[in-house]
């Protein structure tokens, strides 16, 4: 306990430092005010016009969570099915390897014909982004389980969807979870990314938008928002997985 | 759970095989498994079948659990058809335990039961009393990681009890622990069968664990597998290590060595 109030004591105290630094080196003349935010002008600027950034931060927040909510699900559930199914794995597996090698961002602007400006663009866009590697990661953890846990569960009396889903999808969730670090991060760079393409809110408009208008300091804001949401999600996820490794690796020697 | 009287030498015949083959895959890469099988057990006997390795003595066992399907013939468990699992009536146990690692072993037990949808007041209880039988009562809690080749096939046992079947299937369940291991876990098999009475077919490779554990010995030949030879082992119960060492054991493994072909 002690160690960890010592070890955030030092991290609070380097960060202030360099804040510090950052801040004097600015009045000091030494940056340029286009290209360098000061801390003091990072403040100023969320404060700004009565806290608007924070409906932008809303909008994406909004966007990522239902974006996360629909390709975990999609992703892990075709992903379980498809790896208990031969036939469809077969077929399946290198689709979404080629998938998820394509540059997803050239489908955007059919996107934006079919579902508009608004928020639904980004949310699919971003499952989109995130899907395939979540579905890959489940079909080969569910794919490479020893046959003798589904056999012992058919016997045992479970049928197809217990064996799926109270058998073969917890035995899969060490790569399942796998999946979900890589996609979930594909689909917070996705739901910024399309919001700076095309938009007309959330986190990603409000940083191309200042950057139009030379406010750096509202775009340095801007970042630290997304890089704060990508703080939020891995700490969820982190969560996530001690949930199920509490007790410790050992149990999972097979 | 209901005491069986000793009635092992009864005649209410439970499992059933007539003129049982299968083949795996079809055309030029096929293979012939099992050809023409029959035979059948009394209700409360412990059998045990033996062959050469390769033989068809797991896809016997497969198709006894309605796990896998035959080519051609008939299996009746208790007076069912066999088409596909009956878990009410019989259980399966293999080399591995197959435990599932998030599960403690008392979950592990009570999962078939879970399944099903028992409620807890049923299912925690009779599960925490056959780990007690299997000797585990202090490791309830404990996860399969935590426990030790012969401990994880304990809760195995456990598990395969707790439906309450009539026909226990299993595959070289020791095959995987210690010789001494094995001998232990052997004679506690034997004391839980003979509490509960229920029917055994047991594989093996070992012709003396097959001769010491059974009523009946099945002899199969090499593939593809037919039953050679059913031996009625006379040995008085409960059988004793000491047995092992005498006349009429010895003959009897000697016959069957020389039957599978071991010169
Ligand atoms: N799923 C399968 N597909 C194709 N062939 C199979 C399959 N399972 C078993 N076989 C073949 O059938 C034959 C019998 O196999 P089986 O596992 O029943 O033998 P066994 O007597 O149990 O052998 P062992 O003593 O080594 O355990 C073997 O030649 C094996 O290669
Ligand atoms: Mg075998």
């Amino acid at each position: 306990m002690i160690v960890r109030i010592r070890r955030l004591l030092v991290r609070l105290t380097l960060f202030l430092a360099f804040v510090g630094c950052w801040e004097a080196a600015y009045r000091a003349g030494l940056l340029n005010p286009i290209i360098f935010a000061a801390p003091s002008v990072i403040v100023k600027a969320a404060v700004k016009d009565g806290w608007t950034f924070l409906a932008a931060f809303r909008v994406t927040v909004l966007e990522i969570t239902m974006a996360i909510l629909m390709a975990w699900c999609f992703g892990i559930i075709f992903g379980v099915i498809a790896g208990s199914l031969p036939i469809l794995a077969r077929i399946s597996a290198p689709m979404l390897s080629a998938v998820i090698a394509l540059p997803l961002v050239v489908i955007y602007p059919v996107l934006l014909v079919w579902f508009g400006l608004g928020v639904t663009s980004k949310i699919v866009f971003g499952t989109i982004s995130g899907v395939f590697p979540i579905a890959l990661n489940t079909l080969t953890g569910v794919q490479s389980i020893d046959h003798g846990f589904a056999t012992m569960a058919r016997a045992m009396g479970a049928n197809r969807r217990q064996i799926m889903f109270r058998v073969m999808a917890p035995l899969a969730l060490p790569a399942i979870i796998a999946g979900l670090r890589l996609g979930t991060a594909l689909i917070v760079i996705g739901v910024v990314l399309s919001e700076m393409l095309a938009s007309t809110d959330g986190i990603g408009f409000w940083i191309s938008y200042h950057r139009s208008l030379f406010n750096t300091g509202q775009v340095y804001l801007g970042i630290i928002l997304a890089l704060s949401i990508t703080i939020l999600v891995n700490m969820i996820l982190s969560f996530v997985e001690r949930m199920h490794f509490r007790g410790g690796d050992e149990r999972f020697v097979r | 759970m209901n005491h069986r009287p000793t009635a092992r030498a009864g005649s209410v015949e439970i499992i059933k095989v007539e003129r049982l083959s299968k083949q795996y895959g079809s055309g030029a890469n096929s293979l012939r498994a099992l050809s023409d099988i029959s035979l059948s057990v009394s209700e409360g006997q412990f059998v045990t079948v033996v062959g050469p390795s390769g033989c068809g003595k797991s896809t016997l066992l497969l198709i006894l659990a309605g796990l896998v399907s035959p080519s051609s013939g008939d299996v009746w468990i208790d007076g069912a058809a066999v088409t596909g699992p009956l878990p009410e009536k019989i259980s399966v146990m293999f080399q591995e335990a197959w435990l599932l690692p998030w599960k403690t072993a008392v979950e592990n037990v009570e999962f078939p039961l879970m399944l099903r949808g028992a409620p807890f007041a049923i299912r925690r209880p009779r599960a925490l009393s056959l780990l007690q039988l299997v000797g585990l009562e202090g490791f309830a809690n404990r996860y399969p990681g935590e426990l030790s080749g012969g401990m994880k096939q304990r809760v195995a046992i456990a598990r395969s009890l707790v439906q309450e079947p009539r026909v226990l299937l299993m595959d070289e369940p020791f095959a995987a622990l210690d010789e001494q291991t094995r001998t232990r876990m052997g004679n506690e098999l034997l004391q839980v069968w003979e509490k509960f009475g229920r029917t055994v077919v047991f594989v093996t490779h070992g012709l003396t664990e097959a001769i010491y554990l059974a009523d009946f010995v099945f002899v199969m030949s090499a593939r593809p597998g037919r039953i050679l030879e059913r031996f009625h082992v006379e040995l008085p119960r409960p059988r004793t290590i000491e047995m092992i060492g005498n006349e009429a054991f010895g003959r009897l493994r000697n016959r069957i060595w020389h039957l599978i072909g071991g010169a």
